[in-house]
């Protein structure tokens, strides 16, 4: 039992040993560290803070991008489409005055043969009334009075017209 | 030497003895040899802490770091686990309280070195200084009168009092002794196992035989095992004596 009874110098010793570390700690170790605790606490929370701030800063800018390109891509879209039915419209407009143009020149070159044809139709019987009388004055020796002249040529002549008839 | 010798001398051993004075009894003016390696615990304490936090960067890393690990775990694991934020008024003593019980256990665990926490002389003191520190806490949160009434649990009923009353109040005048006690019982208990163990293995290899040697290796590799489980035993009494510390002031504060 006397060897569990405590020194009162121990008693003393410890309680001022402790009192020591208490002031040193309290008044020098701890509040730098408890700064420190709080700071970096602080720190990782505004570093959190602003890690999401970015990634819905980030989220907000690909949305945009992203709606952005889907208009650019309507807009191109839109703008080909465009140019398609130009295009066509100026392919049927070629098209149609080609073909115009086309019959025109048909209907005119028609009309030149038609004319053409008919000058050289009166010449021919121009020069076919003169031959005839030629061949026949050669052929006959004789010449015909003026009456039976003209008579014979238009009997002639009109059978000649009719080939033009046809 | 005999087993029975060695033994007595080593429980003679781990009992207080004056460095410095005169030992004429309990209260002589000495100084113990467990007082000399509280002074050196504490002392290296105070130059670890001091030069720790001198050493603080905002990206944690070495001697800094360690400590503010340490702090860190009396705040949140002891502090503000059982007192909640109104608590951290009380956290430079209750680190204080932590540390100088982990590092005085610490200390002991050097082979040849005693913890400074290894005598009642210690542990006794500080149990009392929590006595006092909870109690005047206490008594400056609620008065005088109205603390010791909050003794009383409250619905005890009336013809019960005088029962009870007298109860509670040696419940709190025992918390001091059971503080002091169980702290300097686990470090006395855990040298003599680490002592007990030793005298095997110096003893084994004095009289080597088939038989000394198995006993010798089987008592090595415990002194191992237990070396380790006193290294964890420090740790958890430091622990306790902390967080009773924290309990005691928050029942002082939340009286029932």
């Amino acid at each position: 039992m006397e060897a569990i009874i405590p020194y009162t110098s121990e008693l003393l010793v410890s309680l001022v040993s402790f009192g020591v570390l208490f002031i040193a700690l309290w008044k020098f170790a701890l509040p730098p560290i408890m700064k420190m605790l709080d700071e970096r606490a602080e720190k990782i929370k505004d570093s959190l803070e602003k890690a999401e701030e970015t990634r819905v800063e980030a989220e907000r800018l690909l949305d945009e991008y992203k709606e952005q390109l889907a208009e650019a891509r309507q807009e191109s879209n839109r703008v080909i489409e465009q140019g398609r039915k130009i295009a066509e419209t100026m392919k049927d407009e070629i098209v149609a005055k080609a073909n115009e143009e086309r019959e025109s020149m048909l209907a005119r070159a028609r009309e030149e043969i038609q004319g053409e044809k008919r000058t050289a139709m009166a010449e021919l019987q121009a020069q076919v009334a003169d031959l005839s009388v030629a061949v026949a004055n050669r052929l006959i020796g004789t010449t015909l009075s003026a009456n039976d002249h003209k008579s014979l040529i238009e009997k002639f002549v009109a059978e000649v017209g009719s080939l033009d008839a046809e | 030497m005999d087993l029975g010798e060695s033994i007595q001398e080593l429980l003679h051993e781990l009992q207080p003895f004056a460095v410095i004075g005169n030992n004429t009894g309990k209260t002589s003016l000495i100084l113990t040899n467990y007082m000399v390696f509280l002074i050196i615990a504490i002392a290296l304490t105070i130059v670890f802490f001091v030069v720790a936090s001198r050493k603080l960067t905002l990206v944690p890393k070495g001697v800094g770091n360690i400590a503010e690990w340490g702090v860190e775990f009396v705040r949140n694991n002891i502090v503000l686990d059982v007192m909640g934020s109104e608590g951290m008024v009380y956290l430079p003593f209750i680190v204080t309280v932590f540390f100088a019980v982990l590092f005085n256990n610490f200390l002991g665990l050097i082979p040849g070195l005693k913890p400074g926490t290894g005598t009642l002389g210690t542990t006794f003191a500080w149990g009392i200084m929590v006595f006092v520190v909870y109690n005047w806490v206490g008594v400056k949160k609620h008065g005088l009168v109205p603390y010791l009434k909050s003794f009383l649990p409250s619905g005890t009923p009336w013809w019960l009092v005088w029962l009870i009353y007298p109860l509670e109040v040696i419940s709190h005048f025992l918390r001091p002794f059971t503080l002091g006690v169980r702290l300097y019982a686990n470090m006395y208990a855990g040298h003599i196992v680490l002592g007990i163990f030793g005298i095997f293995v110096v003893m084994s290899l004095a009289a080597l035989g088939p038989v000394t040697a198995v006993v010798g290796t089987l008592s090595l590799v415990m002194q191992i095992i237990m070396y380790a489980f006193e290294v964890f035993v420090a740790f958890i009494q430091a622990y306790v004596f902390a967080i009773l510390t924290t309990v005691y002031l928050n029942g002082a504060l939340h009286t029932h």
